[in-house]
């Protein structure tokens, strides 16, 4: 299975690369453009006997090295094309 | 007096360590792979400056998975003193000895420049032979050293006296909206802190760059003569 995840900044912390993307991108006549988060996106490809399992594990990792819990928040979901 | 230096993958201050352990201090240091599972006998651990595992996924993020890291935490909870400089401060943190993150410098730049700052806390190892006040001209270089820690992190901190170094304007003023005086743009202008039993100290700024009047300053010795000063009251022979 494939399982994914997101990792984000939390709402308190300043995003100063986000906020350089949503300057440049309204300076590009993108008017609408409120703000910008900037996070990361991993596609952990597992072996588990289940989804549960793998999801499980993967929630495991990205707690303990994908995410910093001190600053960022994290979702994992699994791939519905590669379950 | 013997220094163990953490060699990561990705580490570069870790001669520009060696150099001022051995030829200013005029002491013994070993260079420890990461990889290691012993400190070769140190009396005190230096986590250097570079970059470890390339900061891939986030500035010591890898690198405190490293082997050497669980003798670190077993020497740092026996009550050793221990400095993280720059990257060995980041993976203080990430490593959990000390509190707090690092986030992007405020400006998104790289600043590697001559930084003034003070000292708060004179009862650490790494700071018994500085005064309260002292301002310090030290180098930084780095992109992700904002230093940030929850609000009640912050609190806890200056509580327990806990914050050791703060950037300053070169006369000792503090000014944390100043991009000039705060440079990475850090909480409360924290340039380096301690934690709760005081032997682990984690610092932005390069004091191994500054121990020469060659290197431009000299102010960096304060910090490592002070572990040494440090040890020789705990009986530790020069």
């Amino acid at each position: 299975m494939k399982a994914r995840v997101h990792v984000t900044l939390k709402p308190s912390i300043l995003d100063p690369q986000g906020q350089t993307i949503a300057r440049a991108l309204r300076s590009m006549g993108y008017d609408g453009v409120r703000d910008v988060r900037q996070g990361k996106y991993f596609e952990v490809d597992v072996d588990a006997a289940s989804v549960e399992d793998g999801l499980a594990m993967v929630r495991e990792v990205a707690e303990r090295v994908l995410a910093n819990p001190v600053i960022e928040s994290f979702r994992v979901d699994v791939d519905p094309d590669e379950s | 007096m013997r220094f163990a230096i953490v060699v990561f993958p990705g580490s570069n201050c870790d001669h520009d360590a060696y150099h001022a352990v051995t030829q200013v201090l005029g002491h013994d240091a070993v260079l420890v792979w990461h990889k290691d599972t012993d400190l070769g006998g140190a009396d005190a651990v230096i986590l250097p400056g570079g970059f470890s595992y390339g900061d891939y996924l986030r500035s010591g993020a890898i690198a405190r998975f490293s082997p050497v890291m669980g003798c670190v935490a077993e020497f740092a909870n026996a009550g050793g003193p221990v400095i993280g400089i720059c990257n060995g401060f980041q993976v203080l943190v990430e490593a959990g000895l000390l509190p707090g993150a690092m986030c992007r410098n405020r400006q998104l730049k790289f600043i590697c420049e001559h930084v003034s700052i003070r000292v708060e806390q004179t009862d650490t190892p790494f700071t018994r032979n500085a005064r309260v006040g002292q301002v310090l001209r030290i180098p930084i270089a780095h992109g992700e050293g904002s230093y940030y820690a929850l609000p009640e992190t912050i609190a806890a901190l200056e509580t327990q006296r806990q914050v050791v170094f703060r950037y300053t304007s070169p006369g000792g003023e503090l000014d944390e909206r100043n991009d000039l005086w705060n440079p990475n743009g850090s909480t409360a202008a924290i340039a380096g802190i301690c934690n709760a039993r005081r032997n682990v100290v984690g610092l932005m700024p390069h004091p191994e760059r500054a121990c020469e009047a060659a290197m431009g300053s000299v102010d960096g010795r304060t910090i490592l003569e002070s572990v040494v000063a440090t040890l020789a009251t705990q009986g530790v022979l020069a």
